[in-house]
């Protein structure tokens, strides 16, 4: 599903402003051009995932860029290691 | 749902702020973004958010403390986490696999699978970039070469073909964004976009045009000048046609699938001369033949 920046606001509930930021950090990587943005469902589902960070677990916007940055290499290994048991599958059998 | 106090593993006399810390400290443990692998973590941390929304506002923890709501339905609604995303897109923007680059340097077998996955995701191809071209509707049909000025300064090319409909999506291979290692480029994706015209309509192949004629070239029939999205046309409007008569032109609509064309319908609309004039009165008070017609016969009254 493909959602523009409009649309992103209104079902993130995100400020315009909040928004921004967040793709300025690099927090948020929307696809398209910087005029005509296209986010994606789990560029809202990230969105959530931030505002759990500050809103409920306190964490500043310093500790968001660490934590987002080990999440995404979590999940990069998680990936990987699944491609691995893949691997491993198709050579042992 | 069990008591949320107890949920909290707090007392019913905790501070807000007791209440608040017990609750980060369990979320933190418990977030499933943070916790991709473990399913009962989504379970409990939907439990501990349930009971903090309840208990955590202070309007609805009076309430609750007083009896006059329960935990029923104090769960969060189903929501999607980030980690079903993360987990289950293959190429998503957010994927790092730079956490285990130092294992792929030795020489054993598992090193061996790691580098192999690596490079698989280490070529992958760039993304496609989506952008809109709007074109006009002569062009849709004649086809035109269209330069698209990107965001960045640079521009594409596009050679739209005759006969391409709404919402058409052009594809570019290659004028995409960057892959990584031997991945290629993406492609760039054009959506067409036809503005409305004044005159033309296109219904499948066919192409619809309301012409007006003069009532001397419709009373005598004449031959005439029609504009088509391929050019001007000469046509004969038959002696006696009338508004709303339709003429075909034969092969001048739309290109369509088998390599033929579509027609151009022109649809006639009679038009009096803009001013009044004298011998038009003349001839008309004196013409039976117009007030004994009546073409509001049909209608119901």
């Amino acid at each position: 599903m493909k959602l523009s920046k409009s649309e992103f606001l209104s079902l993130s509930g995100m400020e315009h402003n909040t928004l921004n930021a967040w793709i300025e950090e690099e927090w948020l990587l929307p696809s398209g051009s910087s005029v005509d943005l296209t986010f994606s469902e789990i560029d809202i589902a990230r969105a959530q995932l931030i505002r759990d960070l500050q809103a409920d677990f306190g964490v500043n916007d310093e500790g968001v860029g660490v934590i987002l940055h080990l999440v995404d290499q979590l999940y990069g290994m998680r990936s990987t290691l699944l491609e691995l048991r893949h691997a491993v599958r198709v050579t042992s059998e | 749902m069990k008591d949320p106090y107890e949920i909290l593993g707090v007392a019913r006399t905790a501070s807000a702020d007791e209440l608040q810390k017990a609750y980060r400290k369990l979320a933190k443990k418990l977030h499933p973004d943070l916790n991709p692998g473990n399913a009962e973590a989504e379970e409990k941390f939907k439990e501990i958010a349930g009971a903090y929304d309840l208990v955590g506002d202070a309007e609805k923890r009076k309430r609750f403390d007083n009896g006059e709501i329960d935990a029923a339905g104090a769960e969060r609604p189903q929501q999607k986490y980030y980690r079903d995303y993360a987990s289950s897109e293959q190429n998503h923007p957010y994927a790092d696999n730079s956490g285990f680059t130092d294992f792929m340097d030795s020489e054993d077998g598992f090193a061996e699978l790691l580098r192999r996955s690596a490079r698989a995701q280490a070529n992958r191809r760039g993304h496609d970039l989506e952008y809109r071209l709007p074109i006009e509707f002569i062009e849709s049909i004649a086809g035109a070469n269209k330069r698209l000025t990107l965001p960045d300064g640079t521009t594409l090319d596009v050679a739209i073909p005759p006969g391409i409909t709404e919402g058409q999506v052009l594809r570019l291979r290659g004028k995409g964004a960057p892959g990584s290692g031997k991945g290629g480029f993406g492609d760039a994706l054009i959506e067409v976009v036809i503005r409305l015209d004044h005159s033309f309509t296109r219904q499948g192949d066919d192409i619809y045009l309301e012409l007006p004629v003069t009532l001397t070239e419709a009373v005598l029939g004449a031959r005439i000048k029609v504009p088509t999205p391929t050019g001007a046309v000469t046509m004969a409007v038959p002696k006696g046609s009338n508004t709303g008569t339709m003429l075909r032109l034969r092969g001048k609509g739309a290109p369509n699938q088998t390599g033929g064309h579509g027609d151009q319908l022109v649809k006639l609309k009679v038009m009096l001369p803009k001013e009044p004039n004298p011998e038009l009165e003349t001839f008309v008070s004196g013409w039976e033949g117009g007030k004994t017609y009546n073409p509001r016969e049909e209608l119901v009254p």
